[in-house]
């Protein structure tokens, strides 16, 4: 791994994003909605659910968003094409186009976390989870720009993953019939895996979280490979 | 010398079309080898077999001494520049931005940025963003890319076909340079004064299939009728076969000072792909 080449790819990322007025308002989402609820707690802390809610938030518009957004934008102005020609391996494309996006997501999570008060989440074990659900966020957002062709196509993908994967707790509040296929079937999605790590601490919750994780970055690397030669 | 690119009975389909069909070639190191032939021939396929980013249907390929499959690696990527129609920048960023994102994935000092702008007649437009370039001058900034790492071999896809013939020239001197300082180039154009210019061999390709491969001057002479072109003052054409037989009525139309211009029949390189293919290069 070379990390000239991936400082090289953050600092030129960086410099596009201060540019691209379409990615800018992404991290004030978080926020906002973090003004919002916190005004909405009178003064009680805030429901282990809500917390997620913005979590969720925050990792799928910000950072699946985000890396979607690039990584299309790469594939359909055929940028990626020269990264992938020049020296730096797949490895390095991905960490150096990630950094911005990593940078960008924590600054907007704990301003919004501050917000709304993090004390749930100061602990060891809610820490891990959040890691590693930050890289199933991250490699589906770079899997699914690997997979559409243009940047119009992936607001198409954005919304039905940031309702299933992002909004996940408001599943609750569909009113489905306690113990119905659905809820079960929301249950293990990661957010409500994160929810559920917080109510019981069990270390399951993260082992299930880490198997969603694995399954995203097969799926990137999967579209890498389409990506990588011509059909 | 040795081959830097070894291509044997290659094949590509994309399902039921041939693309290349048994392609046989070699590059020698420190040649310019020009693939003429005109849009939809298969050029652009053959550099991309070249490069890696497609696979062959059958054949054997060697680029480097190695099978292109192996170009993932660093150290091989590192050896070989590309410049296509689908090459791009980044629109957002200034020429600079854009080079010195590449100076760096290649580990060469930024020195070689104002080197590779004064090559492509560019110097002095580094802070310009590229979406505020000509076509032109975008070309220009790729082909500045496609170089900038001084690679081993490099690729060029129609590289002038946008440029006005004052800055062709000025590639072409630059493409010249890069060549004597050691770069093999293998171009695909349709431009036949190109091909002319650069290339040391051209190959001709057509519906898939080489037609025709060898030096441009010993095309010119295979596809020559051998015949002189004589006009006379008279203004009377006359077209008199390259054998001794007619040596004396050369010389008398001559000692006479009948002979207005003189020349000896030399098919362009168009002329020649017309006459095998029986299409025009474009």
């Amino acid at each position: 791994m070379n990390v000239n080449r991936i400082s090289a790819i953050f600092e030129k990322d960086l410099k596009d994003f201060t540019k691209n007025s379409m990615l800018f308002f992404m991290p004030l989402l978080p926020i906002i909605l973090a003004v919002f609820y916190s005004r909405m707690g009178d003064g009680e802390d805030l429901p282990l659910f809500v917390i997620y809610l913005i979590v969720g938030v925050t990792y799928s518009a910000v950072t699946a968003g985000f890396m979607m957004m690039m990584m299309a934008e790469e594939r359909e102005k055929n940028t990626l094409r020269g990264l992938t020609l020049s020296p730096a391996s797949f490895i390095e494309i991905i960490i150096g186009k990630s950094l911005v996006t990593t940078l960008l997501t924590f600054a907007s999570l704990i301003i919004a976390l501050l917000i709304m008060g993090i004390g749930p989440l100061l602990n060891a074990k809610a820490m891990i989870g959040l890691i590693i659900l930050f890289f199933f966020f991250l490699f589906l957002g770079i899997g699914v720009g690997l997979f559409v062709k243009t940047v119009g196509m992936t607001t198409a993908y954005m919304m039905p993953l940031m309702f299933l994967f992002g909004f996940t707790p408001m599943v609750e509040s569909l009113q489905f019939e306690e113990g119905s296929m659905v809820l079960k079937i929301f249950a293990t999605f990661p957010i409500s895996q994160m929810i559920k790590l917080g109510e019981d601490g069990s270390w399951s919750h993260i082992g299930i979280v880490s198997l969603w994780t694995l399954g995203a970055i097969a799926f990137t690397y999967i579209c890498y490979i389409r990506t990588r030669k011509d059909s | 010398m040795g081959h830097i690119i070894k291509v044997n009975q290659v094949q590509k389909k994309f399902q039921q079309t041939t693309a290349l069909d048994q392609i046989s070639f070699h590059v020698s190191e420190g040649e310019i080898f020009g693939m003429l032939g005109p849009s939809g021939a298969g050029k652009t396929t053959m550099i991309k077999l070249m490069t890696g980013e497609l696979g062959k249907t059958a054949g054997d390929l060697e680029v480097l001494g190695k099978n292109p499959d192996a170009f993932h690696r660093s150290s091989y990527k590192a050896q070989i520049g590309v410049l296509s129609d689908n090459s791009a920048l980044y629109d957002r960023l200034s020429v600079l931005d854009n080079l010195k994102l590449f100076c760096k994935l290649y580990e060469k000092p930024l020195s070689r940025i104002d080197e590779v702008l004064e090559l492509v007649n560019m110097w002095g437009e580094q802070k310009k963003i590229v979406s505020k370039l000509s076509k032109g001058m975008r070309q220009r900034v790729l082909l500045a890319k496609s170089f900038i790492h001084q690679p081993k071999l490099l690729f060029l896809d129609e590289p002038t076909s946008a440029l006005d013939p004052g800055n062709t020239a000025h590639i072409h001197r630059s493409l010249r340079k890069l060549n004597e300082e050691g770069t093999t180039i293998f171009l695909n154009t349709h431009d036949m004064q190109e091909a002319a210019d650069l290339c040391d061999r051209v190959a001709f390709l057509h519906q898939g299939k080489i037609q025709e491969l060898d030096r441009p001057s010993a095309l010119r002479y295979k596809y020559s009728s051998h015949a002189f072109h004589i006009t006379t003052f008279a203004e009377e054409e006359l077209v008199i076969e390259n054998t001794p037989d007619n040596a004396a009525e050369v010389a008398q139309l001559i000692a006479d000072g009948a002979v207005k211009e003189m020349h000896t029949d030399n098919p362009t390189l168009g002329d020649i792909f017309l006459n095998i293919t029986g299409k025009e290069l474009v």
